[in-house]
């Protein structure tokens, strides 16, 4: 073990340990910055008190903002999460050759600038006025655009060197295919399919550029919410609203992974 | 235990023929292999049995079902991959209780017959292990236990000895082949090694291009090949190119270099065609092993090489070529290059073959 350990270069440990802070330093002042006991938005803060939270927890604008934002992560990676496992099914087995176009179609809108792809769906909500610019529901198809990609990304990664033939000795054993699935597959693939969802939750909570176009007018998600207030009041209610947004990916994280638990599936 | 037919059964993938016309019945208990180089279409047919594949044409018969529209999950078979598809979240307990738990077996019941199925393949207290913990062999044993304790009516192994190192193939020849028999189950062996299929089958299918080209008992096969195909597929042969003479009801007569001799001929063949006399290097004999009757010739001693239990020798009869192998054993003679020899063979165990 001892040795196992010297055996990574000494260089490697200053990157990783250089890249772990230039990840966590944002998310520390970020939450000190929301405890700030000042009135303003200031770093370091001039003080520690709760006063910031409380007027996250008591402000209505705040908390709608919030709440519509995780029912919209939920709504869409649950969508997500169920198109792209089928989408990466029917990639990774498909022998047509239009399969490979189709991965990369797919994967556009990871590749496409929020900021394009959310014009173009407003653009398209629109011109062709089918009722969905500026509605929930508009809002819902642009999040599973956006969060999908990573679904069937991470699920592919975990369909490389899935053998066909476990589903196939499941079938001759009596299983029906549906069994066979869930009883076979599914499992093998669940953390891959994890993965996903936590991806895509966190995508769609924190989405901003596409949200800009396509937010329902007076039911701003979170990071809109923020970014307005902001703009104008420089209060640190939005770095308070931010604790509470890193809490909820945490926590999301922690639940996700363990519904569908990593351990489980290759208990040693 | 049942017995299977295939009943012109074929497979077509776009212009190809992957099986064409498969007209087979394997007896109840019958040990059969489907023997064949990659692309032959034995795992095909395999697989189509198994109900993975849906035929072109034909029909597939369990005993007295038809099942040919059935999904492999109501055919009541058992398969083992020859990668063993053992399932990775389960241990070997709950591998082999899968297929029990789907036929709603009470929990006392499942719990005895793992214990019994893992008896049975010599992998008592293995029950916790997962796949990655096991070996090759081990896995082996876990895939046929998974199979055998649902008592499927037919068992197909699809190449289960070709991930394994020699050794430990030996050893599973020969342990398959026992448990197969204890069993009595009807079993159809898909495999392109020969020494296999030699070893374990009661009868052997040959194929060749998307068809069967010959079916016979392991010994058939060897000593009988009908055609230069499974000659050559089969162990090493000698081809000799002959002409051929006339036939009777005794057999073929070939002018071989301007000899006559005398041969077995299994199909019947035009005078004055061109022929190939196949013959076993062990049916070659050198000198004094020659016996009455036997067709003889005279040969140049091309080449000897050792190979410790046998001798082969290089034999030039006129301007072909023809290998002898003799049992390194007391009382044999050994020939050094350049000797000029007597050879011969019992005219019963050369063939005469048309392209």
């Amino acid at each position: 073990m001892m040795r196992e350990e010297s055996a990574i270069p000494l260089v490697f440990k200053v990157i990783a340990g250089f890249a772990l802070v230039v990840l966590l330093l944002p998310l520390v002042i970020v939450v000190l910055a929301g405890l700030n006991a000042g009135d303003y938005l200031t770093f370091p803060p001039q003080g520690l008190s709760l006063r910031w939270v409380k007027s996250f927890l008591s402000s209505p604008v705040f908390l709608s903002a919030y709440f519509y934002s995780f029912l919209l992560a939920l709504c869409a990676t649950l969508i997500s999460t169920v198109v792209g496992t089928l989408a990466a099914l029917y990639l990774a087995r498909s022998s047509s050759k239009t399969s490979g176009a189709m991965r990369g179609f797919f994967m556009l809108p990871i590749v496409l600038p929020g900021v394009v792809l959310g014009l173009a769906l407003y653009v398209f909500f629109t011109t062709t006025d089918i009722g969905l610019a500026r509605t929930f529901p508009g809002l819902l198809i642009c999040h599973v655009l956006v969060t999908c990609p990573f679904v069937i990304a991470t699920v592919t990664a975990s369909l490389v060197g899935f053998d066909i033939s476990l589903e196939e000795a499941a079938r001759s054993l009596g299983a029906s295919p549906w069994t066979a699935f869930r009883k076979i597959t599914l499992r093998i693939i669940a953390p891959g399919i994890s993965a996903g969802c936590i991806f895509a939750f966190i995508v769609s909570f924190g989405q901003f550029e596409t949200t800009l176009f396509l937010a329902v007018p007076n039911h701003e998600p979170l990071p809109m919410a923020m970014y307005i207030s902001l703009r104008y009041k420089f209060e640190p209610t939005a770095a308070a609203a931010g604790i509470f947004a890193i809490a909820l990916v945490v926590i999301s994280t922690i639940v996700t992974s363990r519904l569908v638990s990593l351990r489980r599936v290759f208990k040693a | 235990m049942s017995d299977i037919r295939l009943v012109n059964l074929s497979k077509t993938y776009g212009e190809g023929n992957a099986v064409s016309e498969i007209n087979l019945k394997i007896g109840e208990g019958e040990f059969f292999s489907l023997l064949g180089p990659s692309g032959c279409g034995k795992s095909t047919t395999l697989r189509m049995i198994a109900g993975f594949i849906k035929p072109s044409a034909g029909q597939i018969l369990i005993g007295s079902d038809d099942v040919t529209a059935l999904p492999p999950e109501k055919r009541d078979i058992g398969i083992v991959f020859q990668n063993y598809a053992i399932f990775p979240h389960m241990n070997v307990a709950e591998n082999i209780a899968f297929g029990l738990k789907l036929r709603k077996r009470n929990k006392n019941e499942i719990t005895w017959r793992v214990t019994e199925a893992l008896k049975q393949v010599g992998l008592a207290g293995y029950g916790e292990r997962y796949q990655r913990q096991l070996s090759g062999g081990e896995q082996q044993r876990v895939a046929l236990a998974r199979v055998l304790v649902t008592e499927p009516r037919i068992l197909l192994l699809d190449e289960p000895l070709s991930a394994l190192d020699k050794g430990l193939r030996e050893e599973m020849k020969f342990w398959i082949k026992d448990l197969q028999k204890n069993l009595g189950i009807t079993t159809v062996y898909v495999t392109h090694d020969q020494d296999e299929a030699l070893t374990m089958s009661d009868r052997i299918g040959v194929m060749s291009k998307s068809k069967i080209v010959q079916i016979g008992t392991p010994q058939e096969i060897y000593e009988r090949p009908k055609t230069l195909f499974v000659t050559s597929f089969i162990g090493h042969s000698n081809m000799l190119d002959v002409t051929i003479l006339g036939q009777d009801a005794n057999g073929v007569t070939v002018d071989l270099n301007g000899q006559e001799l005398k041969t077995r001929a299994s199909s019947s063949v035009t005078p004055g065609g061109a022929a190939k006399l196949v013959l076993r290097p062990e049916n070659v004999l050198i000198g004094a092993a020659l016996g009455d009757g036997d067709s003889r010739l005279s040969a140049t001693v091309l080449s000897e090489t050792y190979q410790g239990p046998i001798v082969r020798y290089r034999l030039k009869v006129g301007e072909q070529e023809i290998v002898a192998e003799r049992q390194n054993q007391a009382h044999v003679e050994r020939f050094s290059p350049g000797t000029v020899v007597t050879i011969g063979w019992d005219p019963e165990w050369s063939e005469a073959l048309v392209a």
